[in-house]
């Protein structure tokens, strides 16, 4: 095996990587996730549709004539919103299911019922006790942000059918139909359990409260600390960019979305002010705001920075699932939409893409503030439509500086080569655990 | 070294760029263009101004209420403006709310019309700030008790309507002439309130809310010192809505925490169109 491996590095990487894999979290984490991805591909372009063409503020839609009233695009908009909020707004649902599913299957007990309490747990944790509206949830858990509360709660749910209920007898598996009632049964005790435990959470605990909690801390040290050193503020866009793309890795996000711009930050309506009376970006007020560093430089195709990541499986993958999900999510990441590539790889908690994940944004930051400081180009200080495409977000934010548009294309050269031997990486590892074909999965 | 059919994607992926680029460049140098006249930021704030006694701290309750109730996440900022005219803020705005509370609290938050008139060009001070800093071209006020008076004192003497609009306004037993019951014997204030109505924006919309225990008065303020507010408000503004709140938590203090209150407020200052669209900015990714 270790001849396999290039260098030490990629082989103490690998080690610790076939470790983890080894892990039953990751084991179920990484079938949840491509359980889900076909809803987060689909979500994806529904959401294309939506935020990019649809939305008065996208890019797309922008360029359009204003149609508010037209009842035909108002339909349309209605179906998408539908159609987007039940898949990619509900995969956390679904990852509930299959990580149920999965852990109850891997214990042997009863799977399907075992998923379906999970999936009724989630809702019932994220349920909004309402006097006007019978049934509503909290949104931001049942989507791609409480992908990684789903997950471990559909473990938690299918240990909790290990632990109280007894195996499947054998004599079941064979005739199992003719046996719901008893099947039923079997389960009975821990579906109570897990019901219960989840309705006295969503009673007691204010659920969203805290689920914004980390973000709400984020928030208010972004927005109080606002410091006339411009090193400081730099110290802090880097910060929050590094909560942000680690949040984003585990399934959450941060501060930072990806497809909305700041608009209200005092620092950057400054250098909006400044740019709209002089006529010019050159020499804004505030050199580095997130907008002229994170969201025009550290976001291509999403965090992480994944459109380069799909460019480097282009150029040197082999492994043909890789090139399959990278082709099928390569439009989304265009208008930095990156749940698709996110599940799919699947890039989240997959410790071999990490430090590319975080490294590639940060080294693009860091040039980006270098070449903003020693003027070479100027700040993005300009509003630009939703679902702009990441490489083109400073060169459109600065009104056409060509300086700023070279400086994007090296940014995502660079990414692109910090994720190739990354790719290279994961395809060997790839092949020596293939995940897809696991045991356990077989009998489906 | 890399395949053909690759390479095919990355020369569409680039014309992607390309064709995307142009138009929506070409679109921005316009929309900077028309900016240049104009730009506001999309936030359209709550301010609030408590009554007398009280702090900036006054509606923390009522925020957290209107959150959990309706699952919503409005920040919450609190200025207090001191004696000689300087300002402190507490609590912050989060990136991206375009409805946060603002609350402007005063050191001398005393009762009386002299007071009042103080507090109405602290409030003026504080709100250009609020103004220069966060750039909002439209808010909704809110007042309770003497905060309600500020708000009138303000909009007729300070307010300029042609920059920023004014869309609606709420209070909570604001005594327009202050603890009079019979509106025949008008105060001084009442009295100049209706001497400069034509100050007023004409297009605001105006709901008051009069608390009322045994038919009177919300235990300190006369049903009829809030009623009193139509001689000044009615057919100058746009609305004028007088609503009467009886039954448990009408008395004055306790009203913000009334929950027939906590549905009118959300309704009136926040809406339910924006408490959609907050929740599918959300899940945005």
């Amino acid at each position: 095996m270790d001849k396999i491996f290039t260098n030490r590095f990629e082989r103490s990487l690998a080690k610790v990587t076939l470790k983890l894999q080894r892990l039953l979290f990751y084991k179920i984490a990484q079938k949840t996730l491509f359980m889900i991805f076909p809803f987060v591909l689909i979500g994806s372009f529904l959401r294309i549709i939506q935020v990019v063409i649809l939305s008065k503020d996208g890019l797309i839609g922008t360029l359009l004539p204003s149609f508010e009233d037209n009842w035909f695009v108002n339909s349309i908009i209605g179906v998408t919103n539908n159609l987007s909020n039940l898949t990619l707004g509900f995969v956390s649902v679904l990852a509930a299911f299959g990580a149920a599913k999965y852990t109850a299957k891997h214990y042997k007990r009863d799977d399907q019922l075992a998923g379906l309490t999970s999936m009724i747990s989630l809702l019932v944790i994220s349920y909004i006790y309402s006097k006007t509206q019978p049934l509503i949830f909290h949104t931001n858990l049942l989507g791609m942000r409480g992908v990684l509360f789903a997950i471990l709660l559909g473990m938690f749910v299918g240990l909790v059918f290990k632990t109280t209920s007894p195996k499947i007898p054998e004599i079941h598996k064979k005739n199992f139909t003719s046996n719901i009632l008893q099947r039923t049964f079997i389960s009975l005790r821990p579906i109570i359990i897990v019901l219960a435990i989840a309705a006295l959470i969503s009673a007691l605990v204010n659920v969203a409260y805290y689920s914004h909690l980390p973000d709400e801390f984020m928030d208010s040290l972004a927005t109080n600390y606002q410091s006339k050193n411009s090193g400081i503020e730099l110290l802090k866009i880097i910060g929050i960019t590094l909560y942000t793309i680690i949040m984003s890795f585990m399934g959450w996000s941060g501060p930072y979305s990806p497809l909305d711009m700041e608009k209200s930050d005092p620092n950057i309506l400054d250098n909006l002010y400044y740019a709209l009376t002089n006529h010019t970006a050159w020499g804004a007020p505030h050199e580095f705001t997130s907008n002229s560093l994170y969201h025009a430089f550290a976001t291509f195709g999403g965090a992480g920075s994944t459109l380069a990541l799909i460019i480097a499986i282009f150029i040197v993958s082999r492994d043909r699932d890789f090139q399959t999900v990278a082709k099928w999510t390569m439009i989304p990441s265009i208008f930095n939409i990156n749940s698709g590539i996110m599940t799919g790889i699947p890039v989240m908690f997959n410790i071999v893409f990490l430090i590319p994940f975080i490294l590639a944004p940060l080294v693009s930051l860091l040039i980006a503030a270098g070449a903003i400081y020693l003027h070479l180009m100027p700040p993005t200080v300009y509003p630009i439509p939703n679902g702009t495409p990441g490489p083109l977000i400073a060169f459109i934010g600065t009104n056409g500086s060509i300086q700023a548009l070279f400086f994007s294309l090296v940014d995502i050269a660079i990414s692109v080569y910090i994720y190739i031997p990354f790719v290279k990486l994961a395809e060997k590892l790839k092949k020596i655990d293939n995940l897809a074909l696991e045991e356990g999965d077989n009998n489906d | 070294m890399t395949n053909k059919k690759n390479f095919k994607y990355l020369v569409f992926l680039a014309l992607f760029l390309v064709i995307l680029g142009i138009p929506s460049y070409l679109w921005n140098k316009k929309s900077v263009k028309t900016m240049a006249g104009r730009y506001n930021s999309p936030m359209s704030p709550i301010i609030m101004i408590p009554g007398s006694s009280a702090s900036a701290n006054r509606f923390d309750a009522l925020v957290k209420t209107v959150n959990s109730q309706y699952g919503e996440r409005h920040s919450l900022l609190k200025l207090t403006v001191h004696t000689n005219d300087t300002i402190t803020y507490s609590g912050s705005i989060r990136t991206g709310d375009t409805r946060p509370f603002i609350v402007v609290g005063f050191q001398n938050n005393k009762d009386g019309y002299d007071n009042i008139k103080k507090q109405a060009r602290w409030f003026n001070i504080a709100f250009d700030q609020l103004k220069q800093r966060y750039r909002f071209n439209n808010f909704n006020a809110f007042g309770h008790s003497n905060g309600g008076l500020i708000w009138t004192y303000y909009l007729e003497h300070y307010f300029n309507d042609d920059t920023i609009d004014i869309n609606q306004m709420l209070t909570v037993g604001s005594p327009y002439n202050f603890e009079e019951k019979n509106s025949n014997k008008r105060t001084q204030m009442l009295n100049d309130f209706i001497k400069y109505q034509d100050k007023l924006p004409s297009d605001l919309t105006y709901y008051s809310i009069a608390g009322t225990k045994l038919y009177t008065d919300d235990g300190i303020v006369p049903l009829g010192s809030v009623d009193a507010g139509k001689y000044i408000f009615e057919g100058v503004i746009n609305h004028y809505t007088l609503i009467t709140l009886t039954g448990d938590k009408a008395e004055h203090s306790d009203m913000i925490s009334n929950s027939q209150f906590i549905t009118l407020f959300h309704q009136y200052m926040i809406g339910n169109k924006n408490g959609q669209q907050q929740s599918t900015n959300k899940n945005s990714r």
